[in-house]
Parts: C-alpha cells; sequence; structure tokens
C-alpha cells in the first residue's frame, strides 16, 4: 500500500478537479468544502509519505509495469517528499483563505476556480515527482496553463497581465521542450537516472551544451529568474487576490526545484562540480536576482508589487544556496525555499487581507489608515523579521546555512550579494513601518467589520510557521541531510 | 565561414527549425497585435516539434509492429514510437496553451475594444 502513495497524493487532487464540475452541478456552494476535503486529505498523505520514505528509503513509482527507461518513472526521494508536504499545506491554506474572499462575480464560474486551483495542485505534484524530463515538461504545462486562466479569472487588468505571462511562459516551455530533444538526441533516453549514467562520456558534445542551455533559459523563464522576471510583478500584482498567495509561493519555487533536479540528478554532483561551469553560472545569476530584485522592490509603492519583487530577490538566495556545490549550502538553500514559499503565502495573505478588509492597495494607504489591526501589524512584523532574516525566524536560519556553505566553498561574492540582499529587504521594510507608523495628516476613513475567521487562521499559520521553522530549523536541516541530499555531493 | 555555410547547407530540416523558430520569436518580439503574438508563438511551438519529428527519421524502417514473432528482431528496421508520441502530447500542450491565449485575447477585445498593445497599454494608464 505504502508504494502507492505517489501516485494517490496526484489523483487525489486530479480526480476532485475533473469531478467537480459533475457533483457540483446542482449544489455551487459545495466546491468550497470538497476543496478543502481534498486538500487536508493531500496534506495528510504526504507526511504519510515524507515518514515512509525517511523510514523505508525512496519509492520508484513505476506506472504499469514498465520499468525505467522504457516505461515512465515517479520518484518518491526524500527532497521530492519534503517539498510535497510544503505543496500540500500552502495549497490547503490558499483554499481556506480564498473561501471569504473568491472573486463575488464568478456566479456559476467559482466551480472552475476551483477546478483549476485542484488541477494546478495536481500539477505541482506532479512536478515535484517527475523521473523523466518529459513529463516534467507536460506537468509544468498544465499548471502553467491553470495559472494563466487563475491569473486572468477576475478580468480587467488581470487579462493582460495573464496574456504577456502566457507568451513567455509558453516561450519558456518551447525552449524547455528544445533543450530536452537535444539531450534525447544525444542519449537516447529521457529518463533522468538512466541519463546520468550517460551524460559523462558525452560532455564534449554540443548538443549537450545546447540543451542545458535552452533548458536553463526556459526554466529560468518560468522561475522569474532576474533577466526574466518581468512577467511576475504585472501577473501577481493584478491577479485575484485569492490566487497571489497560492501562485507566488509554488509556482516559483517548483521551477526552482525542477532546476535543481536537472543539476544534480541528470548531471551527477561530482561532474557538475569538478567538470562544467554551471554551478558558477547559476551562483552568479543568483547573485544578480538577489541584489537586483532587492533593489527593485525598494521603488515600489504598491503593496503586492513590494512583496513580488522581494519574492524575485529571494529566489536569488536560494539558487546561490544551491549552487556553492557542498552539503551546507544545497542544504540551506533548500531550507530557505521552504521558508521563502511560507513567508511569500504569508505576504501575500496580508495583502489581500488589506484590500478586503480596508480596501488599501498602496503602502502610503496603509499609513493613512488610522486604526490598526493587531492581526495585520502583528503578522506583519512577524514576516518582516522572516524576510530581513532576524533570529528565531526561519529565515535567518537558512541565510545562516547558505553564507556557512558559501564561506566553506570559498565564494566570497555569494556572501556579499545574500548580505546585501538583506540590508535591501531591511530597506523596504523599514520604508513599510516607517509609512504604517507615521502619524499622517489626512486619515482613510474606512468602515471595517470583524475580520473573518478565515483571514485570522491563515495569518496565524503563516506567521507561527515561520517561527517555528526557525526553532526547529537544526531537526529540519538535519533531515534534509540525511535524506534529501542529491547522489555524490 | 564557408564551411560553416557549408555544413549547415547539409541539414536542412535543422535550418528550416532554426528558421521557423527565428520567424516565430520575431513576430512575437515585434507585432504589437496580440492575435499576431499568439501566431508567432504557435510558430515557436511548431518549429520544436518539427525538430522533434527531424531527429526521428529513420530511413527505410516501418511503423513498430513485429514483423514476426520468430525471427530476431531488427531494430533497424522499425521506427522508433517515442518521439513521435513525444510529438502528440506537444501538440495537445500547445492547443491548450493557443486556446487559453485565444480566449484571454477575446476577453480583453471585450473589455477594451481594441487588440492592439499600445491602445491598451493607453487605455491602463
Amino acid at each position: 500500500m505504502s508504494h502507492q502513495l505517489p501516485a494517490i497524493l496526484f489523483l487525489l487532487p486530479l480526480f476532485a478537479a475533473i469531478s467537480m464540475p459533475v457533483v457540483c452541478l446542482k449544489h455551487r456552494q459545495w466546491s468550497y468544502s470538497i476543496s478543502v476535503a481534498v486538500l487536508a486529505a493531500m496534506v495528510l498523505v504526504s507526511i504519510l509519505n515524507l515518514h515512509n520514505v525517511i523510514h523505508h528509503g525512496e519509492i520508484r513509482y513505476v506506472f504499469s509495469g514498465w520499468t525505467a527507461p522504457l516505461g515512465i518513472e515517479w520518484v518518491a526521494d526524500g527532497l521530492a517528499s519534503v517539498i510535497l508536504v510544503l505543496v500540500s499545506v500552502l495549497g490547503l491554506l490558499g483554499v481556506v483563505f480564498t473561501g471569504s474572499t473568491s472573486p463575488k462575480d464568478l456566479g456559476g464560474r467559482i466551480i472552475h476556480y476551483y477546478t483549476l486551483i485542484l488541477l494546478l495542485v495536481s500539477a505541482l505534484t506532479g512536478i515535484v515527482f517527475a523521473g523523466d524530463l518529459f513529463n516534467l515538461f507536460v506537468f509544468l504545462e498544465v499548471a502553467a496553463i491553470s495559472s494563466y486562466a487563475l491569473i486572468g479569472v477576475a478580468g480587467g487588468r488581470a487579462l493582460f497581465a495573464a496574456f504577456r505571462y502566457l507568451i513567455l511562459g509558453t516561450l519558456g516551455a518551447s525552449l524547455y521542450l528544445l533543450g530536452v530533444s537535444y539531450l534525447y538526441a544525444v542519449t537516447g533516453t529521457l529518463n533522468m537516472s538512466d541519463m546520468v549514467d550517460k551524460l559523462p562520456f558525452l560532455l564534449s558534445s554540443k548538443a549537450v551544451v545546447g540543451g542545458l542551455i535552452f533548458m536553463f533559459i526556459g526554466l529560468g523563464i518560468k522561475m522569474a529568474l532576474v533577466p526574466f522576471h518581468s512577467w511576475l510583478p504585472d501577473a501577481y500584482t493584478h491577479a485575484p487576490e485569492s490566487i497571489s498567495p497560492i501562485l507566488a509561493s509554488l509556482v516559483t519555487k517548483v521551477a526552482i526545484l525542477a532546476w535543481i533536479r536537472i543539476i544534480y540528478w541528470v548531471f551527477n554532483a561530482s561532474i557538475v562540480i569538478n567538470d562544467i561551469p554551471i554551478l558558477l553560472l547559476v551562483s552568479v545569476l543568483g547573485t544578480l536576482a538577489a541584489v537586483i530584485g532587492g533593489g527593485l522592490a525598494l521603488a515600489q509603492g504598491n503593496l503586492k508589487r513590494l512583496f513580488a519583487y522581494g519574492g524575485i530577490s529571494h529566489i536569488g538566495i536560494i539558487l546561490i544556496g544551491i549552487s556553492q556545490g557542498n552539503q551546507t549550502g544545497f542544504a540551506g538553500g533548500v531550507f530557505y525555499l521552504l521558508n521563502d514559499a511560507v513567508m511569500q503565502a504569508g505576504l501575500f495573505f496580508l495583502a489581500g487581507m488589506a484590500f478586503y478588509q480596508y480596501g488599501i492597495r498602496t503602502i502610503d494607504d496603509l499609513g493613512r489608515l488610522g486604526k490598526h489591526s493587531p492581526w495585520l501589524t502583528g503578522s506583519l512584523i512577524v514576516m518582516a523579521l522572516g524576510m530581513i532574516g532576524l533570529p528565531p525566524t526561519g529565515g535567518f536560519f537558512g541565510k545562516w546555512y547558505i553564507i556557512l556553505g558559501a564561506l566553506e566553498a570559498g565564494n566570497y561574492v555569494s556572501v556579499a550579494a545574500v548580505l546585501l540582499s538583506t540590508l535591501l529587504t531591511l530597506a523596504y521594510f523599514v520604508k513599510l513601518f516607517e509609512a504604517l507608523f507615521r502619524q499622517p495628516a489626512t486619515q482613510l476613513n474606512v468602515q471595517s467589520g470583524d475580520i473573518p475567521f478565515s483571514f485570522k487562521l491563515t495569518l496565524g499559520i503563516t506567521s507561527a510557521a515561520i517561527i517555528i521553522l526557525g526553532l526547529f530549523s537544526a531537526p529540519i536541516v538535519q533531515l534534509l541531510l540525511d535524506h534529501a541530499m542529491p547522489p555524490g555531493l | 565561414m564557408v564551411d560553416a555555410i557549408l555544413a549547415v547547407l547539409q541539414r536542412p530540416s535543422f535550418l528550416t527549425f532554426v528558421i521557423l523558430f527565428l520567424w516565430g520569436f520575431y513576430i512575437m518580439v515585434t507585432r504589437y497585435n496580440l492575435v499576431k503574438k499568439l501566431i508567432g508563438m504557435y510558430l515557436v511551438q511548431t518549429s520544436v516539434i518539427f525538430f522533434l519529428v527531424s531527429i526521428s527519421v529513420k530511413k527505410g524502417a516501418t511503423v513498430p509492429v513485429l514483423l514476426s514473432t520468430t525471427d530476431p528482431v531488427i531494430a533497424a528496421s522499425y521506427a522508433n514510437p517515442l518521439p513521435h508520441v513525444l510529438t502528440l502530447t506537444a501538440i495537445v500542450v500547445g492547443v491548450a496553451t493557443t486556446g487559453v491565449g485565444l480566449a484571454l485575447c477575446a476577453a480583453i477585445y471585450q473589455k477594451y475594444g481594441s487588440l492592439d498593445e499600445q491602445e491598451i497599454l493607453e487605455r491602463l494608464e
């Protein structure tokens, strides 16, 4: 039974998504309850799966009896299982938050809205587990198509942002597919664990280099790496308040996971460290992203846009961590990925609540708000501590391990980049708090009722998670070091 | 230089792929009309699919169904089905993306009364 867990994890949201238009035909309001129930079940199964993988080793799930390399294979190793717990928990929180904020004018289309969310979660599960490169492409596209539709669902400016995302995202996917076909033409296989045996003898081939570059640019667009990030701020700013948290916390992070897989699982660690300068490339791109993203965030006045640029800079920090080529840096990078996903979800919950409760979108309006809600201010303080990286939050320990890894590798530019990005993060949060606590001349007159329970719940859980990830950072990093390391690192 | 050009001319299908890809990319970058951008995007997708098909060509091979169960299997006489399956999946993905793109275009046209990127951006300000 336990070896079926990866398939169950994927089929739960997929079946719920497909059957939802039929089941909820007469009872629209069921779609919310069904989504919450299915994702809650998914959280339990993913924790069970993690427990199982830790105690009994990785699961290689084979479809319909065709073993790899001929058949399609899913790999549920430590890294995939950890990320999957994150995906299911944040998916559940996102849907719970959605409950009271889902766009009111959707009417009957609310069913399709939840269908798309569940489809997105199942596609992300597929990306996390995929054991071959083409499967990864298909799930990337399913996730991307659901995101385009979800961003455009509210209409208005979001439509144009979604269209731009679609054009750039599809270009990225085409480049990724091109890279995969190059590697396929050279090696004759698509399976990652089969390719890792064949590639060491083919490193002089230009097709391998070309394929790798195309795949990297493609996934770089998907994860909003700095030269290709232009779609992200618009898309996340104009997306419905209920959708941005799920997208911001999961879609780009899972694209990073795909990148990690290609670097360390398709090419093995010793090649990457000794033979090809790919880690240097990742580290330079990460450095650029961390610094430029932070600098651009400083110039933003819109809350969601500020948080989106903050997310872009933190993608750079994660990449700096995984590109150090040693265990400390890698564990730090993955741990920071977990933290960053939680913080991004929390920040966009906060921006969503600020809009729904008080109707404010910009930093200035936040300052002109006369009476502050303790929920808003309290969770903002916790998330700011996490984003800046002060103890005892998880953000501090993530950066700590990344810097330790960079020192171990003697990579002082990376250390400087992490520190500079931390300073920039501090600067834009200082700007935010300065606006929040000053006494403005004019005050906004907002009539607000009680804060709905779902807002308190999601903000409370994400804020608590930021602290808890920090308090339990040692066992989590130890778990990553024991079970989630790439072979040979 | 001449050698490089001659080497490229030896691979007409690869050359076709490069031309199609760059043509599509050029349309995506330079045209302001959203539907034209989608056409460029579709051209890029199709060029990659063309590339996948062109690398799987095998002269003198037949469909991958065993001709006889008793004779030893000669791999050279059967085409590899995998690239074709990949191509089919990639076509489906492309169709789905184009569908969502066209739906977004229709919604944008209803909202702004125009498909020209410049005009829409002016109206957004």
